[in-house]
């Protein structure tokens, strides 16, 4: 984790409420009630990280968010879920406790206080992690949202048959129209004249993420020849991404 | 002449000058990518945090993942590396290195094992 939160970039502390964010909070209340298990799939840069840090803020009953990384294992998942705050796992001397030992502390916790699992960038998980998730619901009726990009989808319906049958609702979000882009991007601190958004729209469509991406470079540029950003700055920055310059 | 110094000389020129100035390079290598690329420091304007993560997402990814481990990037480049990495199409040395970025993050130094991707499939 980030030693200090000041020396990262932050995303806006509220974002704006919009269909993403709306989506998300939605299925995150029906996964608890019905205790199911839900995939929430959007493309790279949607909102979606975005708006887990608010469903995380802001539902009223208990849940646990995990947000997958590439060093994501199944002793960290267990970890998450079986360790309370500050507790270390003890993997020697007297009192060491085995991955089992793990899971079924997690499990007692689950049944004696269930809550609801979130895991972002859940199309990071590895095979065996998706397993555990798996057996928590077996087991103790977890409830569980899945959050990713089109590669969740594919990796379980391809690798994981058992916990594909087991989803209740797979749902998949469209990028932004473009209202809500302008929205998202103003919520965000960027003052976009109208050509600049024209040649955004275009070269990203409805992903506020890239759109950021492309926004921060152009205002690198501009500082650096001493002026404010513009368009020609904009269009530096695109040259930046060898994919974007295709579609340019 | 060495892969890494190869692999700088065909990298975008403002990337290879800021990984000079930067340091990553010995005077031998330094020297070396200069004859290919003569006066290539004082032409580019210094990159700033963005603009280099960008820049480092999009090349090589092993001049990338040397950079990451050599400690060139401040705590903010890496994030925004790591940021810009994730939206690109994912491949096994692209994996990699975000598995590097994000033991940067950590604080962890040092080679991923690859043999901890062949799950992963």
């Amino acid at each position: 984790m980030p030693a200090s939160l000041a020396e990262i970039p932050q995303i806006a502390p509220t974002p704006l409420i919009n269909s993403v964010v709306k989506n998300l909070v939605t299925l995150a209340a029906r996964a608890w009630t019905k205790r199911w298990i839900i995939t929430f799939t959007a493309p790279t840069g949607v909102g979606k990280s975005t708006a887990v840090d608010y469903a995380e803020r802001t539902l009223p009953f208990d849940h646990q968010v995990i947000r997958c990384k590439q060093i994501t294992t199944r002793y960290t998942l267990l970890q998450a879920l079986a360790l309370a705050p500050g507790e270390k796992w003890n993997t020697h001397g007297r009192n060491w406790m085995r991955a089992s030992d793990l899971y079924e502390r997690a499990l007692e916790r689950i049944r004696q206080q269930p809550y609801l699992l979130m895991v972002d960038e859940a199309d990071r998980l590895r095979m065996d992690c998706f397993e555990i998730v798996r057996d928590f619901w077996d087991d103790a009726r977890l409830p569980l949202l899945l959050v990713g990009n089109e590669i969740l989808t594919e990796k379980i319906n391809r690798q994981h048959e058992r916990l594909f049958r087991r989803i209740r609702i797979r749902h998949t979000q469209p990028a932004l129209r473009e209202a809500d882009l302008r929205k998202v991007l103003e919520c965000m601190g960027y003052a976009v004249a109208d050509e600049e958004f024209t040649l955004l729209w275009k070269l990203v469509g409805g992903s506020p993420g890239f759109a950021e991406a492309l926004l921060e470079n152009a205002n690198e540029i501009a500082a650096s020849h001493g002026v404010k950003r513009g368009i020609e700055a904009l269009e530096g920055a695109v040259r930046y991404f060898p994919t974007l310059r295709k579609a340019a | 002449m060495r892969d890494i110094v190869l692999r700088a000389i065909h990298a975008r020129p403002e990337l290879t000058a800021e990984l000079c100035r930067r340091g990553m390079f010995g005077p031998e290598e330094k020297a070396e990518i200069l004859r290919h690329r003569s006066g290539e420091k004082s032409r580019y304007l210094p990159l700033r945090s963005v603009q280099f993560a960008t820049l480092l997402a999009h090349g090589d990814a092993q001049l990338a993942a040397r950079a990451v481990l050599r400690d060139l990037l401040a705590r903010d480049e890496l994030w925004w590396l790591e940021r810009v990495l994730r939206f690109q199409k994912h491949n096994a040395k692209r994996e990699e290195l975000i598995r590097i970025v994000e033991r940067a993050l950590e604080g962890r130094k040092g080679k991923c094992p690859r043999a901890s991707l062949k799950s992963r499939k």
